[in-house]
């Protein structure tokens, strides 16, 4: 089994989220915190025995909004109540300015073997301009800290097809990334929903973000530099030298069993999908009442899980087997337009097919 | 009622220079609607008629008025549209009347149909009574425009009244006048009934209700009629006038204008321009009747959801039913599915059987590019006639299409008859001749292809002459043009509601723009799409959608598969509701901006 634990805080909100993230006092946090370690003993008390962990992901919001120590403890709790894999792994995501040296070095004593620090962008002006919470210096001193403290895998979080007149250049923030030496690099296009500040500006005309060519010329010509620089693609948007691969988000596009722990986080155990309600209050009060906050349970049957394989599956380079499409007429006409491929009894989306794995899955839903 | 004491009369005039409005002051005079009922434009009783402030179907009323000292007068008035396109219900409603009040706007002068319809009342040999209206505007000129009328009919201006429908001034003394100069209706009562249908309605319940003008005898209620052309044979369940709701009363007499109601439910037997006659004593001969009109401009109209077609011809069948110059034939399209080909008398025929169709039926349409019908002359010598380009036989067994053209007569001022002249040009029209009216207005007849009024030569003409030129005109039959049809492809698949029938030396132009505007907008698609415009198997424009390069990838959670899983259902139903065209999915409201572009584009 694996083990998302969610922590929806951050120290501000940046100007282009709409995760249900929250800026929160300590006290909240404290609350929240023993909502966590209550939800994890109940899970305890119900799971079957043969659940040691081979992944835990500490995921939000900014989990580094606690400290290294914090951190630590929740994972020794979930070593005792689940127990670990030796080959566990352990991913925290870290905020380039939380975290100083002693942090990363608790946070490795209490078992994280893999940061992933949200980067984002290695330019001032641009992380002012998106309303991140630390600058870019922040990022090279997070890398070093991690290293230092022995950590062995670092991902950086990176973000393109930002607003034009920022200036920005994509290939320079990934060149200053790599001169880092990262074991893994995320990319994300920025996307901006109404409810975000940036994407008010967006509709107002104060920002022009780019439009579908340039964004994708601008993944192209970056996933062209982490190829040559000897990074994997791995899935859409993720890069990493081998043997680096998040084990943890490969699980869910593998459709094995996870349990998701805190406010909004998402489930998929033993044929069931199954969510946490996103308000913080409503997951507190569910628990300190002493019942699980579990909710949307749905049975996921052998139709439903047949899809999933396929669009979960096809987000990874290695593709699918090809028989979970057979018969697929969309399936041709995706190869011929060259959005997919075969290779030996698998198939994959191409490099264009991944820019456009929405309107392939679409393709291959509707038939 | 003595048939001495009937008069029998309609208003005709310009669109828009007062008839429905002077309509109302007679109704008030007489008092024949009760003042708490009385609203303006009173006889305009469709929906759409007082929402557009356009009268679209002639409308007749019976009033009573007491005329000292010769005692009460039965006055059948019809109320008649302005616009060309109606021009038809005009001449119908002249031949059941003696005589025409011609109104003229005092502001607007003599225009294009104060003349075309002042000709239609000469022939039919209707006594006209000239009339200058709106004199109580600031603008107006009452003088000039009498002289123009005056010019105009070839009579004395003093002859002219000067009336303000609005402020009713004048407006008895014209009643009055109709009742003194106005004849009475000839014919005899005691000969056999000869009536002429000159409208019908449809009522769901009752049937076809028959309008009409009995020449000779009479029809009572429960007399046995035949109708002399459909040779359709009836008993008469109710005979009644107009006042304008339909009341019944025991008879019709010589010279009464009415209706009869018989029970018969096939619109079919009963036509307009038929003659009633009675069974027992039938007349030798009937009344001259109408030539039905003909439509001359085509579209085809489609549901939208492809599940209302069957609503759709429901609909269309109970619009023909009061609507007699609609035509309609199933016709179906590779882009649109199924739906009609309709015939209309003009744009503003068509848009408002479009309207009253989906205002009325609560139908949502796609209604393509109009164009007028051809005649196409076959190799081997066979005509047919073309209501849908994409009907056009292949243009190796074509010897030559035939295109119908007007014969237009424009009204202007002699300031923009240089503009006028460069717009009949444009159009493809031959300029015939011109003559001053009077000294402010020049005549200018020409001739021009339908096709070109079908687009926006009336609007092009109202716009380069600052409003002041107006138009009339009556079709003249088919003429030979250098035509060619242009298809337009989506990914090599002809698109058949885009197909037009263009002037071979338009064709690449006429191409280019309607190729760059689908470029714009048809979304793009998964692969590069060519959009062709072609004449034959030569493509005279071509643009590219190019393929989509990138879906919108945010950062989501991904322990979250429900939600990813609900965005691929939502796009997938987002999906279902696009037209497919091969394999190019084009969303519903930008195929239907594809077609109203294709009529703009062929409007330039
Ligand atoms: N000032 C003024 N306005 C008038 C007079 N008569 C009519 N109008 C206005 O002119 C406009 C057109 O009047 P209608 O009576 O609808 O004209 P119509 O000739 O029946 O129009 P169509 O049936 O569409 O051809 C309306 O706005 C009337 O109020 C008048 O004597 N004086
Ligand atoms: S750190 Fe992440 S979750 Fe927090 S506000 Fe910024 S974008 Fe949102
Ligand atoms: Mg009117």
């Amino acid at each position: 089994m694996r083990l998302y634990l969610h922590w929806p805080f951050c120290v501000r909100r940046c100007h282009y989220c709409d995760f249900t993230s929250r800026v929160a006092g300590v006290n909240t946090w404290r609350a929240y915190a023993s909502a966590l370690r209550k939800e994890l003993e109940m899970w305890s008390g119900i799971l079957p025995r043969n659940r040691e962990l081979r992944s835990v992901y500490m995921g939000g919001g900014t989990p580094s909004t606690m400290s290294g120590s914090e951190v630590s403890g929740l994972l020794q709790l979930t070593r005792r109540l689940f127990g670990w894999k030796p080959e566990v792994e352990i991913s925290v995501e870290v905020n380039p300015a939380s975290w100083g040296r002693s942090d990363y070095a608790d946070a490795r004593r209490g078992g994280v073997n893999r940061v992933s620090i949200g980067a984002q962008a290695m330019d001032d002006r641009v992380l002012f301009l998106l309303g991140r919470a630390h600058d870019a210096h922040a990022v090279s001193r997070a890398v070093s800290y991690a290293r230092s403290a022995g950590i062995p895998s670092v991902s950086l979080d990176l973000l393109y097809a930002l607003p034009r007149e920022w200036g920005a250049v994509f290939p320079e923030t990934l060149q200053r990334a790599l001169d880092l030496e990262p074991h893994h690099i995320s990319l994300y296009a920025l996307t901006l929903s109404r409810a975000t500040r940036l994407g008010r500006m967006a509709e107002n005309g104060l920002i022009n973000l780019p439009g579908e060519d340039e964004v994708a010329d601008e993944y192209l010509e970056a996933r062209e530099m982490l190829l040559s620089a000897g990074y994997l693609q791995y899935e859409i948007s993720n890069f990493s030298l081998p043997g680096h691969e998040c084990r943890h988000n490969l699980a869910y596009w593998r459709r094995e069993d996870y349990l998701g722990v805190g406010a909004g986080a998402h489930s998929f155990l033993m044929g069931h999908r199954f969510r946490n309600p996103d308000s913080v209050l409503e997951y507190c009060r569910t628990l300190h009442s002493g019942g699980l906050p579990l909710q949307d349970l749905t049975p996921i049957d052998a139709q439903e899980a047949h899809w999933e394989r396929i669009m979960l599956g096809l987000r990874m380079s290695r593709g699918i087997p090809e028989r979970l499409l057979a018969g697929e007429e969309a399936l041709d006409l995706m190869v011929v337009h060259g959005l997919m491929e075969r290779r030996s009894g698998r198939v994959r989306l191409t490099e264009r097919g991944m820019l456009l794995s929405n309107a392939v899955l679409v393709s291959l839903l509707d038939a | 009622m003595e048939r001495e004491r009937i008069r029998n009369f309609c208003i005709i005039a310009h669109i828009d220079h007062g008839k429905s409005t002077l309509a109302d002051r007679f109704l008030e005079i007489t008092e024949t609607v009760p003042r708490q009922k009385m609203a303006d434009q009173y006889l305009d009783r469709m929906e759409l008629e007082r929402e557009r402030g356009i009268t679209i179907k002639a409308q007749a009323v019976r009033m009573r008025y007491t005329l000292d000292p010769d005692g009460e007068y039965r006055l059948n008035l019809i109320d008649t549209p302005g616009h060309v396109d109606f021009s038809y219900e005009v001449s119908r409603s002249l031949a059941a009347c003696e005589g025409a009040i011609l109104l003229v706007d005092a502001a607007q002068g003599v225009e294009a149909q104060t003349v075309g319809n002042a000709y239609l009342a000469v022939e039919a040999g209707l006594t006209i009574i000239p009339v200058v209206n709106k004199i109580d505007l600031p603008v107006a000129d009452p003088e000039g425009t009498a002289m123009e009328v005056a010019d105009l009919l070839g009579i004395d201006p003093g002859e002219v009244m000067r009336i303000s429908a609005k402020t009713g001034e004048g407006v008895e003394e014209l009643l009055r006048t109709v009742i003194r100069r106005v004849p009475p209706p000839a014919g005899d009562a005691g000969r056999p009934l000869r009536a002429l249908v000159f409208d019908s309605a449809y009522d769901t319940y009752r049937g076809v209700v028959a309008f009409l003008r009995v020449v000779e005898g009479r029809v009572t209620r429960g007399a046995k009629v035949s109708f002399m052309a459909t040779g359709t044979k009836a008993e008469v369940d109710e005979v009644g006038y107009f006042s304008p709701e339909m009341t019944s009363c025991p008879e019709l007499g010589t010279g009464d204008v009415g209706y009869i109601i018989t029970g018969v439910k096939d619109v079919g037997l009963i036509k307009v321009g038929d003659t009633v006659t009675e069974r027992e004593r039938p007349a030798a001969e009937p009344l001259p009747g109408y030539r039905e009109p003909k439509p001359m401009v085509f579209a085809g109209i489609y549901p939208v959801d492809s599940d209302d077609f069957q609503e759709l011809e429901d609909a269309l069948g109970k619009l023909k039913l009061n609507d007699a110059a609609l035509t309609y034939t199933r016709e179906s399209s590779r882009a649109l599915g199924f739906g009609f080909r309709c015939g209309f008398l003009g744009l503003l025929h068509m848009e408002i059987v479009q309207e009253r169709l989906e205002r009325e039926y609560g139908l949502d349409l796609v209604v393509t590019a109009p164009n007028v019908v051809y005649e196409v002359v076959k190799r081997n010598g066979e005509v047919v006639y073309v209501h849908n380009p994409s009907d056009l036989p292949d243009l190796s067994a074509v010897r030559e299409i035939r295109e119908p053209y007007v014969q237009a007569t424009i009204l202007s001022p002699p300031d923009y008859v240089g503009a006028v002249l460069e717009l009949v040009k444009e159009r493809r029209g031959v300029y015939q001749d011109m003559s001053y009216l009077s000294s402010r207005r020049v005549e200018l007849r020409c001739r021009l292809p339908l096709a070109e009024m079908v687009v926006d030569f009336y609007d092009q003409l109202k716009s380069r002459s600052r409003g002041y030129a107006s138009l009339d005109y009556e079709h003249i039959g088919f003429l030979p043009g250098d035509l060619v049809k242009l298809d337009v492809l989506i990914n090599g698949e002809p698109v058949d509601a885009l197909s037009s029938i263009v002037e071979r030396s338009r064709a690449h132009e006429y191409g280019k723009r309607i190729t760059r505007r689908l470029r714009e907008l048809i979304p793009r698609q998964l692969f590069d799409v060519p959009i062709q415009a072609a004449v034959g198997s030569r493509v005279v424009a071509r643009e590219t959608i190019k393929a989509r390069r990138k879906d919108v990838l945010a950062k989501c959670y991904g322990g979250d598969v429900t939600r990813k899983k609900k965005l691929l259902e939502r796009q997938k139903e987002g999906k279902k509701r696009m037209k497919m065209v091969g394999k190019v999915e084009i969303p519903q409201e930008a195929f239907i901006s594809a077609l109203r572009m294709s009529r703009e584009e062929r409007a330039r």
